[in-house]
């Protein structure tokens, strides 16, 4: 029996209740505490890390820490240079990921990585309540109860951090002689086998690149081809860091695409023969294989939650949520991690945000909590003034430094509000979205945005009392340095005539 | 709605925009475009702004508005964007969600592309900016 | 040219009457010439109608010499066009019923090119199509039509 220590949190009630202790748990939880905010952190896992304790199984994450990065760790702006670290306001709880490194690559493995995680857990004291599983949920009257085998948690905010890794496998008949790409033993176990690998996404090109050597021929099949991120320009599709099986198909080495769906599964002995359909010309084909790998996605396990009425999308059942990541049918349910890729954002020139991983959400966590705290719980953000002289060069440094602007293009900008009887005020970081959507009082936001030639520029947006915000582009610089002098000038008139002079 | 991917592909064979396409092409539709989820109240398209995608309504319905007066609403298998984008110029109206919706999006500089890769789709767009010029010019049919 | 003394018109010459057309206008060279292959020359006297009002459409029409009357219902006549004028560049493409008549106002030569042909002609050069589709938005934009964008 744990000890009383051990196990924080007991069943009751909560202003809020966390629910995940991946990086979107820890993420959301220290800041809920930076804000005062009293919550309960719950986890199904014994240990922080979320997805991280277990995938990936092969190569290294696909998101990088520079340990020499062009600024000093301590620099705010390292984080833009350093996509795994969580964020926080003490400057020795930053930057911890650098430190974990061996060196030998700028991408972190997922040992340095889980390692990472519990790092900031125990260095900033966050408590959790492991080996406690959400498995249910109602509620009561303006609340929400969360139903565990330890008992119920009552709470006015729910924020669930459960991630995207709940193992989809289609019905089709057969699938149960498949394994899911979750349950991937050791490599050497595959020595010598023949392979047949269901699905063309990352999933199934990471096993493909981790068992390149050991499998004696591997079979990839989906209906579709598979895309790749380096003619996509952008973080969609199949990984650079992946794409070895590609060339291996290419050359003839024993890899095989195959653009075709599965009509059924069935045993041959000690193997298995999978009968597919080919995309093109509907014939059938069938193919031997020792193994079959369902690297067929994964769904969000938000267990009832629809029942209570939280509406969901796409192929990985995503929660409908506003541009505060709060459910757009269930008021009062949050959602925090890689869930928040379900926010799509202005998303330029078909551009996602990097919502879906660890140096986007983070941002997102943050941000979400803030407005969760002023929201739900009147705790505001303690909005600074700023001097009319000065806001010029606050937005163009901002849109040079702010990693959450770089992490985040299109999708999170820096505000101010412009009313003319309160002054100039710091409003942080917001959802882009939001802001030029919002019809709210005057403001103005810039953010940093790239388009369909590549290049990366900050975009200026003014909002006058009521109306929806106007989008003006400034230029870029060869190094990325937006404070030039066309810059200023361009800014200043705009704010000139945004605030009737006041801004010159 | 909870919708897998061949309730989508289901849905999208009995859009006009698709009608003229294979199964598999509809399939490879699908998996080409994302699926995004936008709530009430939300510009899908922005009056003056860049990047503009493409869109085809799945499920819900959007208010065409310019300078804040509406003047149309679109629903399920109506499909926006393209005009911004094929011009190279912004959007001149606002698209605000009137409900829950859900949208299939391309990237506007894969539109082009996408519309060569699928003739048929793009004789349906022909078609039906045709028929949106004929409301225009009454009697130069 | 007049009627009973008219030369039939060569390919080159369809071609640049087509061209005039806003609906074909920046099309490539070779497009054109595809275009001017499937356009052929019709005669009309005159009061014989071209196409009447509520037929779906089905193709598009050049004046190439005389001159015709937009009509709807009996009377009510809304234009007069000449040659080098042209009619139902849109019911070539959407196929929608006619919403008036045209009437030969004297013998009058047209160049007409088919819906069908025109369409088949799409299938094949996507560029084309993409063309079209270019030419029609700004021309919706144009018009201040405002129901998409």
């Amino acid at each position: 029996m744990a000890e009383l220590a051990n196990r924080p949190f007991p069943p009751g009630d909560y202003p809020v209740v966390v629910v995940g202790s991946g990086p979107g748990g820890i993420q959301a939880s220290y800041y809920l505490r930076h804000l005062g905010i009293k919550h309960a952190v719950i986890s199904a896992d014994p240990l922080p890390g979320g997805m991280f304790r277990r995938f990936p199984f092969f190569q290294r994450l696909l998101s990088w820490t520079k340990p020499y990065g062009p600024v000093p760790r301590d620099d705010p702006f390292y984080y833009w240079y350093d996509w795994n670290s969580m964020l926080a306001e003490e400057p020795q709880n930053r930057a911890l990921m650098p430190d974990l490194m061996d060196g030998t690559s700028s991408f972190p493995s997922r040992p340095e990585m889980e390692r990472n995680l519990a790092t900031f857990v125990e260095r900033t004291g966050l408590q959790i309540r492991f080996d406690t599983a959400w498995e249910g949920t109602s509620r009561d009257g303006e609340r929400f109860v969360l139903h565990t085998a330890d008992g119920d948690y009552r709470c006015h905010v729910a924020i669930f951090a459960v991630g995207v890794a709940q193992p989809f496998t289609p019905d089709t008949p057969g699938f149960d002689f498949a394994s899911h790409y979750v349950d991937t033993r050791p490599a050497e176990s595959y020595a010598g086998k023949r392979l047949f690998i269901v699905g063309k996404e990352n999933s199934g090109f990471e096993l493909a690149t981790g068992l390149l050597q050991w499998a004696q021929r591997i079979v990839l099949a989906s209906p579709r081809p598979a895309k790749l991120s380096i003619n996509s320009h952008s973080l969609a599709g199949i990984r650079a860091r992946y794409v070895l099986p590609v060339e291996d198909e290419i050359l003839g080495g024993g890899v095989f695409f195959l653009n075709a769906s599965i009509a059924r599964i069935e045993r041959m002995g000690n193997a298995y023969r999978i009968h597919c359909i080919k995309s093109d010309t509907s014939t059938e084909v069938a193919v031997d294989a020792d193994e079959v790998i369902a690297a067929t996605g994964f769904t969000c396990p938000l267990v009832d939650l629809q029942e209570l009425g939280v509406e969901v999308f796409g192929r990985s059942q995503l929660p409908a949520m506003t541009n505060y990541w709060e459910s757009a049918t269930a008021p009062g349910i949050y959602f925090a991690g890689t869930i928040g890729q379900g926010v799509s954002g202005m998303k330029k020139y078909g551009f996602p945000a990097n919502s879906g991983a660890v140096q986007g959400a983070r941002y997102n966590a943050r941000t979400m909590v803030q407005h969760v705290a002023q929201t739900h719980f009147g705790v505001g953000p303690s909005r600074s003034r700023v001097l009319p002289d000065s806001l010029v060069d606050l937005l163009l440094t901002e849109a040079t430094r702010a990693p959450e602007l770089w992490n985040q293009k299109s999708y999170l900008a820096r505000a101010f509000s412009l009313d003319a009887s309160e002054g100039i005020l710091d409003n942080g970081i917001v959802p882009l979205a939001q802001f030029v959507d919002e019809e709210g009082p005057a403001g103005v936001a810039i953010a940093v945005e790239t388009d369909d030639t590549g290049d990366i520029h900050p975009a200026v947006y003014i909002r006058e009392t009521g109306k929806p915000a106007i989008e003006t582009l400034l230029t870029s610089h060869s190094m990325h340095d937006f404070r030039t002098a066309d810059n200023r000038i361009h800014l200043s008139e705009i704010l000139r005539g945004a605030t009737a002079g006041a801004v010159r | 709605m909870a919708m897998n991917q061949q309730e989508l592909v289901d849905t999208l064979s009995g859009l006009a925009l698709f009608a003229d396409l294979s199964r598999p092409q509809v399939e490879a539709v699908a998996h080409k475009m994302t699926e995004e989820s936008h709530p009430t109240g939300h510009r899908i398209l922005r009056q003056g702004f860049t990047g503009t995608g493409f869109y085809v309504i799945v499920d819900g319905e959007v208010a065409v508005r310019i300078d804040g007066s509406e003047i149309a609403r679109l629903g399920k298998g109506d499909f926006f964007g393209e005009m911004s984008i094929l011009l190279g110029e912004p959007p001149n109206a606002d698209i605000v969600t009137t409900r829950q919706l859900r949208v299939l999006h391309l990237g506007g500089p894969e539109l082009e592309g996408f519309l060569r890769d699928y003739p048929p789709v793009m004789l349906r767009m022909l078609k039906a900016m045709a028929m949106r010029l004929r409301n225009a010019n009454r009697w130069r049919s | 040219m007049r009627y009973g003394a008219a030369v039939p018109l060569s390919t080159e010459q369809k071609a640049t009457l087509l061209s005039k057309l806003p609906l074909f206008a920046g099309i490539s060279g070779e497009s054109r010439n595809r275009l001017a292959n499937v356009a052929g020359e019709q005669q009309f006297a005159e009061g014989q109608f071209i196409v009447r009002q509520g037929q779906v459409g089905t193709g598009l029409y050049v004046i190439v010499d005389g001159s015709v009357r937009v009509v709807r219902g009996s009377e009510d006549e809304l234009a007069k066009l000449g040659s080098g004028d042209f009619f139902g560049e849109l019911s070539v493409i959407d196929q929608q019923p006619r919403n008036a008549s045209v009437q030969a106002a004297e013998p009058t030569t047209v160049l007409a090119v088919a819906s069908w042909d025109l369409l088949a002609l799409l299938e094949k050069d996507p560029a084309l199509s993409l063309n079209l589709i270019k030419g029609l938005v700004g021309r919706i934009r144009a018009t201040g039509e405002q129901h998409r964008h």
